[in-house]
């Protein structure tokens, strides 16, 4: 492999990356919170196709970002409502909220099928550090949205680990009723989570059809929402082994069109399937595991919660 | 104004919960549809006249409430103990995969012979790929949401590798597709364009609604479903009635892949899921998960499908038909809370 070819299998790690893990790290919050969210297939086409829309009429990519953060955060929060505030089943919910994202997603953009991109991201200069050889390089070539990323991840493990925010959210996620009794508002922090995964969820999107796959096609999510929630499984509700699935997911991804000039005879489709069968080996070592200790799993997670019933 | 719980749920409640969820999603549709430029009543009407207006919209309409149907009824076996199967699609897609394989490899049969064993092969494709999650959900407690979730895109990228690799038509134009059934796979009419996929769907939704109604085996599964205690203190084996009804469960979606495969293609492709698998997850949810509602409310997403698709010489996009289909869900569900709950104003 040439020093170029490397250079551009690392840029493809990250991007594939940044996009699982926008969408992860938003679901990791949502279900640290109780609520799991099995929307975000459907969500990351609403910000993929109101983010491609936007940057054809503003020629703005960040703010092209920002709605499609805003579009999922909204979209999602039906899911708050259905499930959270009127304690409609998650899984059903959920689902619905994929099967009405790619449907209205598809009929919104119709008419930009073929649509040329109009605005992109710039790779932010590094100035003497992007000298540094192979890294060098790669980072140099890293857009904001890469880095921004890491910065919400961040975030996200702080607020969840060091603030009284983030310990209100686990309390509801784990118990709702002693929560309840403990005077944190579970509907209010709940719907919060959820609209904070949505827009997440929105963002990756955004970030796919402006940055990864500049366009808007019907079906262009082609899975990778589903990956997004295996993600959260696969890291153990933890934000940084969350990131550590993202690159490793997201890598064999990037590898899928380099097998054959890397020589190796495996079909790319084949290859594909990897992610989903690791997080259910991660989860059966899991559940295998939490025999003797307690699950990591948010206790209350798929559970509504009605005060007059706990 | 508050919500109050109800001493008895509304009498009826989930027939008006589904009817409020019909005006809901058309009344969202119509916005969506005005401020798209197009006219809604034209639209729905040309929608009702192309599914239900005439037998051959009723043909139509039923041949597509078979998979939904019948990967309805998967949802609900299990969601009638408890248990969430959201892996209909890709235990559709390996039914499928199970009847092409018997069509591939079987002998030169008969008509009659071929289509039995492609079915049959279909249910076993299905019951195989239910099979893990299952095991894994008696045997170690793991989470059958998500493994069953996970194995959907599994399943999709084995066709899709199937229909790519080795079993790609080597005449089909270097387009990704298996070669084309034998003839006799066909299934035989049942009346213009519906073929009798739709008899043998209908009888298995109603012989698995009539056992689990009325047999022990039916009646150990509610109480294994509604406590786990109580089914343990009278002396259900949990473990096995998981298993059973999980390995049941995918039989069945592999069933509609199966007839999918024999009533209305001619040969795989890498769409054979069609989205039928999910969309029945909802089938189940509004119906309940009891059989009887699952036909009914089959029958009228199989109508919004097939309106849906005959929009299109209006402009419209099919993509209509899966947004009203998630709508009705979402209407249905916000007007069951008030089966449950009175709005109390004061």
């Amino acid at each position: 492999m040439s020093r170029a070819e490397l250079v551009g299998l690392l840029i493809s790690v990250i991007s594939f990356g940044t996009l699982l893990y926008l969408a992860a790290l938003g679901e990791l919050i949502a279900e640290k919170s109780g609520v799991l969210n099995l929307g975000v297939e459907g969500t990351m086409a609403m910000g993929g196709v109101t983010g491609f829309l936007i940057g054809v009429q503003s020629g703005s990519a960040w703010f092209a970002l920002l709605i499609a953060a805003l579009v999922g955060a909204v979209f999602a929060s039906i899911h708050g409502i259905v499930s959270v505030v009127m304690g409609a089943d998650q899984v059903v919910s959920g689902l619905a909220l994929t099967i009405l994202g790619l449907g209205l997603s598809a009929f919104l953009g119709k008419d930009y099928v073929s649509s040329a991109p109009g605005a992109k991201f710039n790779a932010i200069n590094l100035g003497p550090l992007s000298d540094l050889g192979v890294v060098g390089e790669t980072l140099f070539s890293m857009n904001g949205v890469s880095w921004l990323a890491i910065a919400l991840g961040i975030a996200t493990w702080f607020m969840l680990s060091r603030t009284r925010m983030g310990l209100s959210l686990r309390a509801v996620g784990e118990s709702a009723a002693t929560a309840d009794a403990a005077g944190t508002p579970v509907v209010l922090t709940r719907m919060i989570a959820v609209a904070i995964g949505g827009a997440m969820a929105g963002m990756s999107g955004g970030y796919l059809t402006l940055v990864l796959a500049p366009g808007w096609n019907e079906g262009t999510t082609a899975g990778r929402g589903w990956i997004a929630v295996a993600l959260v499984i696969f890291g153990a509700w933890k934000p940084g082994r969350v990131l550590f699935g993202a690159l490793l997911f997201g890598g064999l991804i990037a590898l899928e069109p380099r097998l054959q000039t890397l020589g190796l005879d495996v079909s790319p489709i084949l290859m594909s399937m990897v992610p989903y069968l690791l997080t259910i080996a991660v989860l059966i070592v899991l559940s295998i595991r939490s025999r003797n200790r307690p699950s990591v799993a948010p206790a209350a997670i798929g559970l509504a919660f009605r005060r007059e019933e706990r | 104004m508050r919500l109050v719980r109800r001493e008895t749920p509304l009498k009826g409640g989930q027939v008006r919960a589904f009817a409020a969820g019909v005006v809901i999603a058309l009344v969202l549709g119509a916005i969506l549809l005005v401020s798209t430029g197009h006219n809604p009543a034209e639209v729905y009407a040309k929608m009702l006249d192309a599914s239900l207006g005439s037998p051959r919209g009723w043909s139509a309409t039923l041949t597509r409430a078979v998979p939904l149907g019948l990967a309805g009824l998967a949802v609900a076996v299990a969601g009638s103990m408890g248990l969430w199967n959201i892996g209909a699609e890709g235990q559709l897609i390996a039914g499928a995969i199970g009847a092409a394989w018997v069509a591939r490899f079987g002998g030169d049969w008969n008509g009659f012979v071929l289509i039995t064993a492609m079915l049959l092969g279909a249910v076993v494709g299905g019951a195989l790929i239910a099979l893990g999650p299952a095991l894994a959900r008696a045997r170690l407690g793991v989470n059958e949401i998500i493994t069953t979730l996970m194995l959907n895109e599994v399943a999709i990228r084995v066709v899709r590798y199937l229909v790519n690799g080795p079993w790609k038509d080597p005449e089909g134009n270097n387009f990704p597709v298996a070669p084309e059934l034998p003839p006799q796979s066909a299934l035989p009419g049942f009346f213009e364009r519906a073929n009798i996929g739709v008899l043998i769907a209908a009888a298995v939704i109603g012989a698995v609604g009539f056992y689990s109604a009325r047999s022990a085996w039916g009646y150990e599964l509610k109480i294994a479903g509604s406590s786990a205690k109580a089914a343990e203190y009278v002396g259900i084996s949990l473990k096995a009635k998981i298993l059973t009804v999980l390995v049941l469960s995918g039989a069945i979606a592999g069933l509609a892949g199966g007839i999918e495969l024999t009533g209305s293609s001619t040969r795989l492709v890498e769409g054979v899921g069609g989205g039928f698998g999910f969309a029945g997850i909802i089938v189940a949810a509004l119906a309940l998960m009891r059989p009887s509602g699952v036909a009914a409310v089959a029958v009228a997403f199989g109508a919004v499908q097939i309106g849906g698709g005959a929009i299109q010489t209006l402009g419209v996009p099919a993509s209509i038909a899966g947004i009203l289909q998630a709508l009705i869900l979402f209407g249905a569900l916000g007007a069951a809370v008030l089966t449950n709950y009175r709005v109390v104003v004061k």
